[in-house]
């Protein structure tokens, strides 16, 4: 009967689906997936010693291990999108978690650094991608009115894993060496199986109403569903195109704090148990700023791109103003500057994940988080090496904090040139302009974004 | 150990130095059987107690001397004697009168072997003790953890003399069984390598036999200062009882979780026929969304 498919059909679509219940499970499956991807990468430096004595080989080969993982999460992300687009995404997330720990399983056996690269690098790296974007995308279909602060509790999991982790992983590899520790850890990663079934199948209409309207037009390529699934269309949009520009500006500066800061306050002259509790201190803020930051734009008071630019502008003031707070050699002062620094840079990221939404559509969700996940890793590889030789020309770290600083105001300012951005309201967000159906031409983008009465979805964000 | 009186004579000859740190041998026609460079040692102390460490790597004729400034008492006559190792020294006890205000005892030790390094202590009767440490370098990085290896891999283990200390003439290996020392030697299975302050053992194809105690030594000619390391090898097996728990923690979960959903989605089949009865029936909370949302689903598909 046509009702019942109504109602499957409108059950299936997620951003109608009522806050709460499922959706908070999935918060959980994403907190320990995200913990599990991030937290374990973040891990890794443990086994940095260990590599370089049982190989005998340079710090900078070594370090190639977590490059390739890390870089292989954000190239494989537009797959695990395009793959939960055209399957099942609760099969793409067990898969990716099967990977991810097969990958340390079969590292724990190398017996050459090549082996690592492989196993540790692509095969994890690969299961870590289908992972992320995948999990991301679910949990932010499953939230509307409570989007951000789902996100942020999420993410806030990355920073509590590393806290956990690493006396964890030193323990384990003081009791069993680095290849029983890695056997332990790829077990531990299987755990992201149980967390992607607990993803309910019911993306499954949305491919599949996806995959119909396809068929039906004059030219079912492989290519056209391929791009489709991967959301290519979004690359022609100015609003995604801009919201990309930003996100990448963004990295080119948000890491540079998290691998320099150490560094620069031991140059500074603070032994390494100070240097290394000022990052921590970072560290701690960080996560309450991903929650407090979520709950605070969910209260609706201000525009979630409002509050973006907010947060991103204030870390980079923060950035710049890490070395002026240690030229006046004051432990106390940059204490303070990295708890600021921490709270913004953990505030900004929850905000990132939550404009998404605005910027592309609940439906093409997937497959733009993908695709972003792509185009930032670029400046995210870039900018490490970039500060690094910043410091090896000028002999400190001012002249990289500060220009990291100013990279992350440039994105700031880039996405004040959104569309619509100094509009009062929330317009409406672009809906994927080859579904077949006629009636909702109209949830095309509007010129006057302040009466949006006719879009549900908008009526459903804004609620005031 | 008797006082050469040329001895005495020429350690008073020597150019006193205000810093505490050791003086390098000084250059001197000596007519003496042992052509011995001499290196002398002064410190003041000013409390009750003091301890003074000196690091010796050759053997060397080394004078001793404590300054100390003395108390309210202002005893015109002190006794003064040394002791080695807690005994005192035959033949050390000397008057000691004050001079300027400071009581002064000094003596010349023969040191060329390791028998001679130890405690020195110089006494001011009843009145304060001064601490000399005689030794070699010492290893400072120790690693207290045991070191792990699996049966079949190989393992390295590691020595490091610290960059600032004096570079040990080469480096020597042990491995203790029991009560045993059996010096290891480069072989099949063993590797042994020397970098200056570094040294590497490499054992190749380790079995559980290998486990125990190493003992790295650094060789300076007076002695050898060494460092204790612990080899553990263990199976593959230790490391997978935890992998296997794990494992079946996670088969559990996904069998449970996927039980969970296949009963819930049959009641949610059932509800599903139930309602089909009535079409136009909204949920029963009428929140403002839901209700809009319907309209709006409605308006899309007609």
């Amino acid at each position: 009967m046509t009702n019942r498919k109504l109602k499957s059909q409108s059950q299936g679509d997620g951003a109608e689906d009522p806050d709460g219940g499922w959706g908070w499970v999935l918060v959980v499956a994403l907190f320990i997936s995200t913990s599990l991807v991030f937290g374990l990468m973040r891990g890794l430096g443990i086994f940095f010693v260990e590599f370089v004595q049982y190989f005998e080989e340079s710090a900078q080969a070594i370090s190639w291990i977590s490059s390739i993982g890390l870089a292989a999460q954000q190239f494989f992300s537009p797959l695990g999108a395009a793959l939960c687009n055209a399957y099942n995404t609760r099969l793409v997330v067990m898969t990716g978690g099967f990977l991810s720990g097969l990958g340390l399983i079969l590292a724990s056996q190398a017996t050459s650094l090549v082996h690592l690269y492989l196993t540790m690098g692509l095969i994890s790296g690969l299961g870590w991608g289908l992972v992320f974007s995948p999990m991301v995308a679910t949990v932010m279909a499953n939230f509307t009115r409570r989007r951000a602060l789902a996100v942020g509790l999420g993410f806030s999991s990355i920073g509590l894993s590393s806290f956990a982790f690493n006396p964890l992983f030193q323990l384990l590899v003081e009791k069993y060496a680095w290849r029983g520790a890695l056997l332990i850890l790829g077990g531990l990663s299987l755990n992201i199986m149980a967390c992607g079934a607990l993803i309910r199948p019911e993306c499954r209409s949305k491919a599949s109403t996806k995959a119909d309207p396809q068929s039906r037009l004059s030219r079912p390529d492989l290519l056209q569903r391929v791009s489709s699934y991967l959301e290519v269309s979004l690359l022609c949009e100015r609003p995604y195109l801009t919201y990309t520009l930003g996100v990448t500006l963004f990295n080119f500066g948000y890491f540079v704090p998290y691998f320099h800061l150490v560094a620069h306050s031991r140059q500074v002259g603070f032994s390494e148990y100070r240097a290394a509790f000022i990052m921590s201190a970072a560290g701690i803020t960080d996560i309450f700023g991903r929650i407090a930051s979520g709950w605070f734009s969910d209260l609706g008071r201000f525009r979630v791109v409002h509050l973006l630019t907010f947060w991103t502008a204030l870390a980079a003031v923060f950035i710049m103003l890490l070395p002026v707070s240690s030229l006046t050699g004051s432990y106390t002062a940059m204490i303070v500057m990295s708890l600021l620094y921490g709270f913004c840079s953990g505030a900004l990221t929850s905000m990132v994940f939550a404009v998404v939404p605005m910027i592309m559509g609940v439906e093409r969700m997937m497959g733009g988080l993908g695709l972003l996940q792509l185009i930032e890793s670029c400046a995210g590889l870039l900018g490490i090496p970039l500060s690094g030789w910043l410091r090896d020309m000028t002999g400190n770290y001012t002249a990289s904090f500060v220009v990291a600083g100013s990279f992350v105001l440039l994105g700031s300012l880039t996405m004040t040139t959104l569309p619509h951005y100094f509009s009062c309201t929330e317009p409406p967000p672009p809906q994927r302009p080859v579904l077949v159906d006629n009636g909702d031409t109209l949830n095309l983008e509007q010129k006057d974004s302040c009466s949006s009465k006719f879009n549900y979805q908008t009526v459903e964000q804004t609620q005031r | 150990m008797k006082l050469l009186p040329i001895n005495i004579l020429l350690t008073l000859a020597t150019c006193r130095l205000t810093s505490s740190e050791t003086v390098g041998p000084t250059l001197m026609p000596l007519t003496s059987a042992s052509a011995l460079p001499t290196n002398s040692k002064r410190v003041h102390l000013t409390g009750k107690n003091k301890v003074e460490n000196v690091e010796l790597l050759n053997p060397a004729n080394l004078s001793l001397e404590c300054i100390w400034t003395g108390n309210q008492n202002k005893q015109p006559n002190i006794t003064g004697f040394w002791r080695k190792g807690g005994e005192e020294i035959q033949d050390s006890r000397v008057p000691v009168a004050p001079e300027n205000q400071q009581y002064r005892l000094q003596r010349v030790f023969n040191i060329v072997s390791e028998e001679h390094l130890g405690n020195y202590t110089c006494v001011f009767e009843n009145e304060a003790e001064l601490d000399f440490i005689l030794a070699v370098p010492r290893i400072g990085e120790k690693r207290e953890k045991p070191i792990v290896s699996y049966v079949g891999d190989f393992v390295v283990l590691t020595c490091k003399m610290e960059e600032t200390k004096p570079v040990p003439r080469t480096w020597n290996w042990f491995k203790i069984n029991g009560t045993d020392k059996e010096q290891l030697f480069e072989a099949q299975r063993y590797d042994i390598t020397v970098i200056g302050h570094k040294t590497k053992l490499k054992v190749k194809d380790v079995s559980e036999a290998d486990s125990g105690v190493y003992h790295c030594a650094a060789v300076y000619n007076i002695s050898a200062s060494t460092s204790k390391l612990h080899l553990k090898v263990i199976t593959i097996w230790e490391p997978l009882k935890p992998f296997l728990g794990i494992l079946v923690e996670v088969v559990i979960l996904v069998t449970v979780i996927l039980i969970y959903e296949r009963s819930h989605s049959k009641k949610k089949e059932a509800e599903a026929n139930g309602l089909n009865a009535d079409p136009k029936n909204t949920q029963p909370q009428g929140e403002d969304e839901e209700a809009e949302e319907r309209t709006s689903v409605r308006q899309r598909k007609t």
